[in-house]
């Protein structure tokens, strides 16, 4: 009969550990979405520098100023909704204009010379490095998290202390097959609700 | 093969293995010698104290002591915008605590990682490496140094290259203060000694002792080369390559790397061979001399290996 409250124990130890796990994972969830939202709304912030400090150079320039001043206001809505997929949304909006406008300056020796600006492109690529990680911490640990959650025996644990599935994001240049088979695994819970 | 937690697992065990058996070589050493000499507690004694104060320090400033022969000076923001912004990303991406960065002033582009945990991280280039790798083969390189941090390997690599890498730096010492002497003096004397020679006794007992040292570690220069290859294992460079893949999700950045590093014939001064098997890619090439004994220290798998072995994981 000593076996009954050790059983107990060990069963309570376990609920304990599982629970300070998810509500850890939970956190770093939240912080990489803080992270990727910190560090578009710097990236937003520098966009006005850059286009000042280039103008000069660039001036029948104007789609691309434009694209990328798009872009900021898309970020720049997507932090104040803290919404992850927002966020993600419009960080590969930037990316894209970005894009193009990186090709300009390297192919404009005048604008490359000016160290103003390589300091702005070369912080302006961290900050999307950065936006990179932390989206990719997102996606792993909301991954893990929702495995973690739907495994037995985690499964019951979860559910008695009401954990829910996070939601991860649709990666856009993961390609088609990704996107679609994540719609298929959202689509039951839309029901459900 | 093992999860990373074994392998951290492993790796603080024999850490903690090579400091036991530094202890117990160093005063068995001592015990030979004491007895030799006719004093042997009091050589017990300085054996005891000597290997204990050693593996004290092989833990704890190992990292310092290696920075400080290796010439590094610490890396800030500002000058060294790549290097410090690459090593604060892969930290995200990991989650370990950003460590310290230096950098040694040196054309030979190699890097290496040290420290006891990852909260006593540090990662060191050389300005070669900043200078010629951009910054995605960068990233390759700092995400293999992080994954040696968050598999312990620095801890062992650390406490490896001053217990038992000194043995051998010290062992070339002997051997050359009594080849040729600073003053030319103490093989001659050693020589008469033993020879039963009985004037300058004390004289000739330091020369004799030196001169027996330095056969002694002669003899173990060999052992120890293999100590340091069974300690190290070059599957942990397989290893850091496949982890810093995983983080950077760039398997190409760390290739360019690896082949740029390897096809830069310039050996890096700073390196030794206590500290030879801390760098990503062997830093004893090229010099004809070093390169030898590097042949005798092999802990780098071949570049082309890993090279290959990275581009099956694309």
């Amino acid at each position: 009969m000593i076996l009954i409250p050790i059983i107990l124990v060990v069963i309570g130890l376990y609920i304990w550990s599982l629970y300070n796990k998810l509500v850890t994972t939970k956190t770093r969830i939240k912080a990489s979405i803080q992270e990727i939202g910190n560090q578009l709304k710097r990236q937003a912030e520098m966009i006005p520098n850059l286009i000042d400090s280039v103008k000069g150079y660039m001036k029948h320039e104007k789609d691309i100023f434009k694209g990328l001043t798009d872009a900021r206001k898309a970020i720049l809505e997507a932090t104040k909704a803290n919404d992850p997929q927002m966020m993600v949304d419009a960080s590969e909006k930037m990316q894209k204009h970005f894009g193009q406008f990186m090709a300009l300056v390297e192919s404009t020796p005048q604008i490359r010379a000016v160290e103003a600006v390589t300091k702005l492109m070369d912080e302006l690529r961290d900050t999307a490095d950065k936006a990179m990680y932390s989206r990719r911490v997102l996606i792993d640990l909301s991954a893990d998290y929702n495995i973690m959650i739907v495994t037995f025996p985690a499964k019951l644990v979860a559910q008695l202390l009401g954990f829910k599935e996070e939601k991860g994001l649709v990666m856009p240049e993961e390609g088609e097959f990704r996107e679609v088979s994540e719609e298929e695994r959202k689509t039951p819970k839309v029901k459900l609700e | 093969m093992l999860n990373i937690y074994e392998q951290v697992d492993r790796n603080k065990k024999r850490s903690f293995l090579i400091m036991a058996v530094f202890v117990v070589f160093i005063t068995l050493v001592a015990y030979v010698l004491g007895r030799a000499s006719g004093y042997s507690s009091s050589w017990i004694a300085i054996g005891l104290i000597f290997s204990g104060t050693m593996s004290f320090a092989s833990y704890y400033w190992s990292d310092k002591i290696i920075l400080g022969i290796s010439g590094a000076k610490e890396a800030n923001k500002k000058e060294y915008f790549n290097f410090y912004t690459v090593t604060e990303n892969l930290c995200l991406a990991t989650g370990l605590p950003m460590p310290k960065l230096y950098v040694i002033d040196d054309t030979a582009p190699n890097a290496f990682a040290t420290g006891r945990d990852p909260q006593h991280a540090v990662v060191c280039t050389t300005t070669g490496l900043l200078e010629k790798l951009n910054r995605t083969e960068l990233e390759g390189v700092i995400g293999h140094e992080l994954s040696h941090v968050k598999n312990f390997d620095t801890r062992l690599m650390s406490v490896v290259s001053i217990l038992v890498g000194m043995v051998a730096l010290l062992g070339d010492w002997f051997l050359r203060s009594t080849r040729w002497g600073v003053r030319g003096r103490p093989a001659r004397f050693a020589l008469r000694s033993m020879a039963g020679g009985n004037r300058e006794r004390d004289e000739g007992n330091l020369g004799a002792i030196m001169f027996v040292l330095a056969i002694v570690m002669a003899l173990l220069a060999p052992i120890i080369a293999q100590l340091i290859q069974l300690a190290i294992s070059r599957r942990r460079e397989f290893l850091a390559d496949a982890l810093s893949s995983m983080i950077t999700k760039y398997p190409e950045g760390l290739i360019s790397a690896l082949r740029k590093i390897s096809a830069d014939i310039e050996p890096l001064e700073a390196a030794n061979r206590a500290t030879a098997h801390l760098y990503i890619v062997n830093p004893l090439k090229g010099d004809e001399f070093k390169g030898k004994i590097a042949g005798l220290f092999n802990t780098h798998p071949p570049v082309e290996e890993r090279i290959a072995a990275l581009s099956g994981l694309k």
